[in-house]
């Protein structure tokens, strides 16, 4: 019995304490130089801004996300990671060919230069919203275009916001 | 832990079938003989080749190597990617290109053929990082390469190349387009612009610029001779690099012929007039210079022995004046009593003529004026004038006297040039025979000055001073020098 609690004691905690930075996500940007932002990045966020005809000044503006995310000092390529994450929500859409082909390459783009190492195994992407059941087929139509337009707002809100951590990230590398 | 590892370690040494004697040697020979067949095997299909396809036959000795370029934005929001064998010779039939990784939605593209080039026209392309392009052949990969598209850019070749020649500033102004002005991605380009002499085959000169305009020097071209001009684009940021594109069509252009010795009309004629403009200029002042530029610029003092001169000019020919008693043969002579000639000629001096002396005509009455009644009589004494110049204004009095301006210099008396004390002979003064009342002949007018009397001559007319004083004199002689 004495060499079975020793198993535990002497075993366990330090694998425990070996797999804790696996959890733990570890991100880094590539392109500080600013060539893929600018040339490539910069061009596709500015083709959504103009595509999504919607005031900036609209609702969600204090989301969960922004709340839970932020462009904070060595913290912008995790952000960017995961804004990149949550734009890929929004190709359900389907507004049109050339918005979903920007969305993408802003989504996609920014993944591919945001190395992060967190794990996530299969995690499922969150749905944009529930859907929920309806009593007649207008409040339904209305339902959905105001869903619309506040995920409009928030993608432009969240494309903002990518801009200004990829400034940010820009101007700390000059500063460099 | 380590004492639970040992545990089971000897219980695999156990019951391990491997490590059973009669087993190793089971295992070897079936070893042996499979490496048996496989080579075999080998050397057979090394011999004879694949039976059923025979394109494998020199599969070891093709060169799939390709090479590819992209034009992105070619045809809208669309890109196009081409690869082509750098192998002329290699047997495309069957073989396809493939693209994975870089791309936006799908993971791998199919290329269409074109002759012997494959190409994919999308808007798919990520554009970020690499992306894997294969030669297929019946679904396997026989080579890949790994490629940046953004990397292997050839733009399109520029177009519309115009040469316009401007005159006034002897210069050829070259212009020309290119599409990717308008592109959002690959916007600016490093522009190669050639030209040479139609006549010289391979002496292209070189320029490079970054925009769509370049001057050429009418100097530094030959004149009278025509040119060839071409333009190429090259990606010019530091994001998107690739090759030249291909030429723009060629433009020809003519220089004009060397006119360096020909000038304008208009300069040619300005030049002209101001050259004969200066020359007029340069003569009239030589011309004029010491009569009319000198007296301006360096006007001359007044010299007094000049004017005496000019005053006292030799006479006329034609006139004979002299003391000579024998020129006044013809003449009466009257003695008159000296003294009271001088007092009524002083008297009447003072009378008539007015305060301006230098504008007084001083007449000197001469003796012997027959039948001269001073006092009493009423005479007009018409000074004879020079050609008529001076108008005459008589004067009432005991004696009429006209007065006549002086004009010095059309008029000037007669003097003998000799010593101050000898006579001086006046012009035109003769006093004619027969003298009445009335008139009496005219009298000239004379200079003012300082009349000296001979006084050995007898009966000769007494001259009187006209009461000019040496003042009077030089404020005449000053005068003269005034309207000269």
């Amino acid at each position: 019995m004495f060499h079975v609690s020793f198993r535990y004691i002497f075993g366990i905690p330090p694998l425990i304490l070996v797999l804790l930075p696996v959890a733990s996500s570890d991100c880094d940007i590539e392109g500080k130089d600013g060539k893929e932002y600018q040339n490539v990045l910069m061009i596709s966020i500015d083709e959504l801004d103009s595509m999504i005809e919607i005031d900036s000044n609209c609702l969600n503006n204090e989301s969960n996300f922004f709340k839970k995310h932020s462009c904070d000092d060595n913290k912008e390529p995790l952000f960017l990671n995961r804004a990149a994450r949550k734009m890929r929500q929004f190709l359900k859409m389907n507004i049109s060919e050339d918005f979903n082909l920007h969305l993408a390459r802003v989504s996609q783009g920014t993944l591919k230069l945001s190395n992060c190492t967190t794990k996530g195994k299969g995690r499922k992407p969150p749905s944009l919203g529930e859907a929920q059941p309806t009593k007649n087929l207008e409040e339904n139509k209305s339902l959905k275009e105001q869903k619309k337009q506040n995920d409009l707002c928030f993608l432009k809100i969240l494309l903002q916001k990518i801009k200004t951590c990829w400034n940010k990230i820009l101007r700390d590398a000059k500063e460099h | 832990m380590i004492v639970h590892l040992n545990d089971k370690q000897e219980n695999l040494k156990r019951h391990d079938p491997i490590t059973h004697p009669w087993s190793e040697k089971i295992m070897t020979i079936l070893g042996t003989a499979l490496g048996m067949v496989f080579y075999l095997l080998q050397v057979v299909s090394g011999e004879s080749g694949y039976a059923q396809n025979g394109d494998f036959e020199d599969a070891e000795l093709d060169d799939y190597s390709f090479s590819c370029y992209s034009q992105l934005e070619v045809d809208g929001p669309q890109h196009l990617l081409s690869c082509a064998f750098e192998d002329p010779d290699v047997n495309s039939t069957n073989l396809e290109f493939e693209i994975c990784e870089g791309l936006l939605e799908v993971k791998c593209l199919n290329f269409s053929k074109l002759q012997e080039t494959y190409f994919i026209k999308t808007k798919k392309f990520l554009l970020i990082g690499d992306s894997t392009i294969c030669v297929k052949l019946g679904g396997k990969h026989i080579t890949c390469q790994k490629m940046n598209i953004v990397k292997r850019v050839k733009p399109e070749a520029p177009f519309d190349v115009k040469v316009i020649y401007r005159e006034e500033a002897n210069e050829f102004v070259v212009t020309f387009n290119t599409s990717h002005l308008q592109k959002k991605y690959v916007k600016d380009l490093l522009h190669e612009v050639v030209y040479r002499l139609e006549k010289n085959e391979n002496d292209w000169m070189h320029v490079n610029i970054s925009s769509t305009k370049l001057t050429l020097l009418q100097r530094k071209l030959q004149p009278n001779a025509m040119y060839e001009i071409k333009v190429r684009s090259i990606p010019n940021t530091n994001y998107f690099e690739g090759f030249w594109s291909e030429w723009s069509p060629s433009s020809h252009f003519r220089t004009p012929e060397n006119n360096s010795g020909k000038m304008d009309p208009v300069l040619l004629i300005i030049s002209i007039v101001s050259f004969f403009s200066v020359a007029l200029m340069v003569i009239l002042a030589c011309v004029l210079w010491k009569k009319r530029i000198k007296p301006i610029v360096w006007p001359s003092l007044p010299d007094h022995k000049k004017t005496l001169e000019q005053l006292c000019k030799k006479p006329k020919k034609n006139l004979n004046v002299s003391f000579n008693p024998e020129s006044f043969l013809d003449c009466q002579i009257h003695k008159v009593d000296g003294i009271q000639a001088r007092d009524e000629a002083e008297a009447f001096l003072q009378d008539t003529f007015p305060p301006q002396l230098d504008d007084s005509e001083k007449q000197r009455l001469g003796g012997g004026v027959q039948g001269l009644n001073w006092p009493s009589q009423h005479a007009v004494i018409t000074p004879k004038t020079f050609g008529g110049e001076s108008p005459l204004r008589c004067l009432s009095g005991s004696v009429t006297v006209c007065d006549v301006p002086v004009i010095p210099s059309s008029r000037p008396p007669d003097c003998r040039e000799g010593g101050k004390n000898g006579p001086h002979v006046y012009q035109g003064l003769l006093l004619g025979a027969g003298t009445t009342n009335s008139t009496l002949p005219p009298l000239f007018p004379f200079q003012s000055g300082i009349l000296t009397l001979n006084p050995a001559v007898q009966g000769q007319p007494l001259f009187t001073s006209l009461g000019s004083s040496q003042e009077e004199a030089y404020v005449t002689m000053s005068s003269f020098y005034q309207n000269q």
